[in-house]
């Protein structure tokens, strides 16, 4: 019966480096499956990740500021004159 | 010697020596295994049909003898593993591969004597690899077969409800045994919180990672709440487990927060779960950030072209960039236009109507800002600077409003409102155009479009589909905007005016004083109610202690 064993005869994969199983794919194979897949390794290094690198990593990759002062384009045009015309008939 | 005694002399020697990965990779439950399963399958179906008889289990009794010296390191059989033993044959004798319905009988029932047989505290802890086998192998199985609603209808059927009547879905009962093989993991005393993981506690996030799959699959993220709720209480630290473990339950617990409007808690979680997720892993990256990017919008942060350059990102900044650009200048037209542009695809993952709901205080928000600069007047008619409190005048928001609104319902434009009329366009239909227009609508730029206004669902419009903002309309979502700190100021009724309070400590600058940074506005209202519950928990009002403001229930961090 011990050719049962041999369905799953995957090497414990813990000490492994990630980059030796994984290639990267194309961004259009991507959107085939939404799902969150298992990892083809158990565990790997803190060196191989942005955390690895305290917080600069993941420095920038937020905007805070990003209110809009410009009054000068199309829709502000179309605003302005919509005030300024329901204004000029409320005076009337 | 027949076959099922062979079998039954293998797992005997695994038992002994204790060695779970044999026994998992014995004890095979899916049709793609070697031909002499189906030869067992064979013998079983001859020589134990399923006649009431105790046959069987009186051949595994004999063949799997407890022992009654057992050295150290070494194991023995037990009742709840012989139980099991008599369950898995009856699963290959009855099996049907091509049955999903006969199938799914088999396997939760082979699922739950496991799990019966695991959590014995001497030897459980041989069967784990076991457990995650026949789990995994039971979610793909349900989670396909909530694709298909007649096999659903037939196996909710055939179960019977609990005392209140009520059928628990498969979806539930599966996920109830995997929690229950979660628990006996959860318990086990072989190490604690803060060490590293013994025993059957090793396995604490793997079944915790496998029932979130499942459930978040079959949109039933709800019921993870009991699971966060017993890691909170007394599961092991997150820290102590493999990195992949980690990543997916950090995932996980991020789409549940989010699900739930804690976007804070989602960023903290997506966050880190990124950071430890190695570049290598591109789709994996990609999907925390699918969801990573939605909660920091909603948190009033935009992605940077630093993140939606990266390879994980590849396609992002066509579907964010639009929603963010709409964010900015609050113009309702684009939000609307950006949102239905790619529907599908944001519909897919949940994140449709949350952004879509959620994001209009934003754009309110910038809305409100971009009028107020556009009426605000700084100075006196002499030139002089105005010493009068900087305000927006709510009417002047009503008017702006009831122009988007009709932009939102299809009306056109009379004429292009700041540029000259090209010389083209026929003045003559200009005027019947003008002149259809009824008295009311005479004031505005606008014209209904040919046919009537566009009928638009209730979420379509900027109060509640095809309704015209009025003044209490705009009055309640200041107030609502001032409410959130998204807006620093008050309502002054009787003048009908949105006043800013803080000109002078923001240098002088009404624009900055009322309309703060977003994201530090949320942030100070998240940590505002945050006190508010410490206020509420120190005074005996709430039997809930708040914890620290980082702390995401279910994610274990430190020693508490």
């Amino acid at each position: 019966m011990a050719s049962a064993a041999t369905k799953d005869d995957k090497a414990p994969a813990s000490n492994s480096k990630p980059e030796a199983v994984t290639e990267q794919k194309p961004a259009a194979a991507l959107e085939e499956d939404d799902e969150f897949e298992d990892f083809p390794v158990d565990d790997w290094a803190a060196e191989d990740t942005e955390a690895a690198n305290g917080s600069e990593g993941t420095q920038h990759l937020w905007e805070e500021s990003w209110d809009d002062d410009d009054t000068s384009d199309d829709f502000s045009n179309q605003l302005r004159e919509e005030l300024k015309k329901v204004e000029a008939s409320k005076k009337r | 010697m027949s076959l099922v005694v062979e079998f039954l002399s293998g797992i005997r020697r695994f038992a002994l020596a204790q060695n779970g990965e044999e026994l998992r990779k014995w004890l095979l439950v899916e049709n793609n295994v070697p031909e002499h399963y189906f030869r067992l399958q064979a013998e079983l179906k001859a020589s134990f049909p399923d006649n009431g008889s105790d046959a069987l289990e009186k051949l595994v009794d004999k063949c799997l003898p407890e022992e009654d010296n057992v050295s150290d390191g070494k194991g023995s059989p037990w009742p709840g593993f012989n139980a099991l033993m008599k369950v898995y044959f009856e699963y290959w004798r009855d099996v049907d591969f091509t049955n999903l319905v006969n199938l799914h009988a088999g396997l939760s029932d082979l699922l739950i004597s496991c799990a019966n047989a695991l959590a014995n505290p001497t030897y459980g802890a041989m069967l784990l690899q076991t457990s995650l086998s026949f789990s995994d192998s039971l979610s793909k199985l349900v989670m396909g077969l909530t694709r298909k609603p007649e096999l659903i209808a037939q196996i909710q059927g055939g179960t019977s409800g609990d005392e209140s009547g009520e059928k628990k879905s498969i979806v539930e009962l599966a996920a109830d045994v995997i929690q229950k093989i979660f628990t006996s993991c959860l318990t086990d005393r072989s190490s604690n919180r803060w060490s590293p993981p013994k025993g059957k506690k090793v396995a604490v996030y793997l079944f915790a990672n496998l029932t979130l799959k499942l459930l978040f699959a079959c949109d039933k993220s709800r019921l993870a709440v009991q699971m966060f709720t017993n890691l909170s209480t007394s599961g092991p630290a997150l820290s102590l487990y493999p990195a992949s473990q980690r990543v997916t339950f950090l995932y996980y617990l991020g789409r549940f927060n989010f699900d739930y409007g804690h976007y804070f808690r989602a960023h903290m979680c997506f966050e880190a779960a990124y950071r430890q997720c190695p570049p290598q892993f591109l789709k994996h990256r990609r999907q925390i950030i699918t969801f990573w990017i939605p909660s920091n919008l909603l948190l009033g942060r935009f992605p940077s072209l630093n993140l939606l350059r990266r390879p994980e990102a590849a396609g992002f900044h066509n579907i964010f960039f639009p929603i963010c650009a709409a964010v900015r200048t609050g113009n309702f037209v684009a939000f609307n236009h950006a949102l239905a542009h790619s529907r599908d695809w944001l519909w897919n993952r949940g994140l449709y109507l949350t952004l879509l709901s959620r994001l209009k205080p934003l754009v309110w928000r910038s809305f409100s800002r971009k009028v107020f600069l556009l009426t605000v007047q700084n100075e006196n008619p002499d030139g002089t600077p105005s010493k009068k409190m900087a305000a927006l005048t709510i009417d002047h928001l009503v008017t702006a409003a009831s122009y988007v609104q009709k932009l939102l319902e299809g009306y056109l434009p009379l004429k292009p409102a700041p540029r000259a009329r090209p010389a083209h366009i026929n003045t003559i239909f200009m005027k019947a155009v003008t002149n259809s227009v009824s008295d009311a609508e005479s004031n505005s730029l606008l014209a209904p479009p040919p046919g009537g206004p566009r009928h638009l669902m209730p979420t379509e419009g900027l109060i509640f589909g095809n309704k015209r903002p009025d003044h209490d309309n705009i009055e309640s979502i200041l107030a609502g905007l001032i409410y959130a700190g998204l807006l620093n100021g008050f309502i002054a009724r009787n003048l009908g005016l949105f006043a800013v309070e803080g000109a002078r400590k923001a240098g002088g600058n009404p624009v900055l004083a009322g309309w703060p940074n977003a994201y530090q506005s949320i942030m100070e209202r998240f940590k505002e109610e945050h006190e508010e519950a410490a206020t509420a928990y120190n005074s005996g009002e709430s039997a809930d202690p708040p914890g620290d403001l980082d702390d995401v229930p279910g994610w274990v961090q430190k020693m508490g």
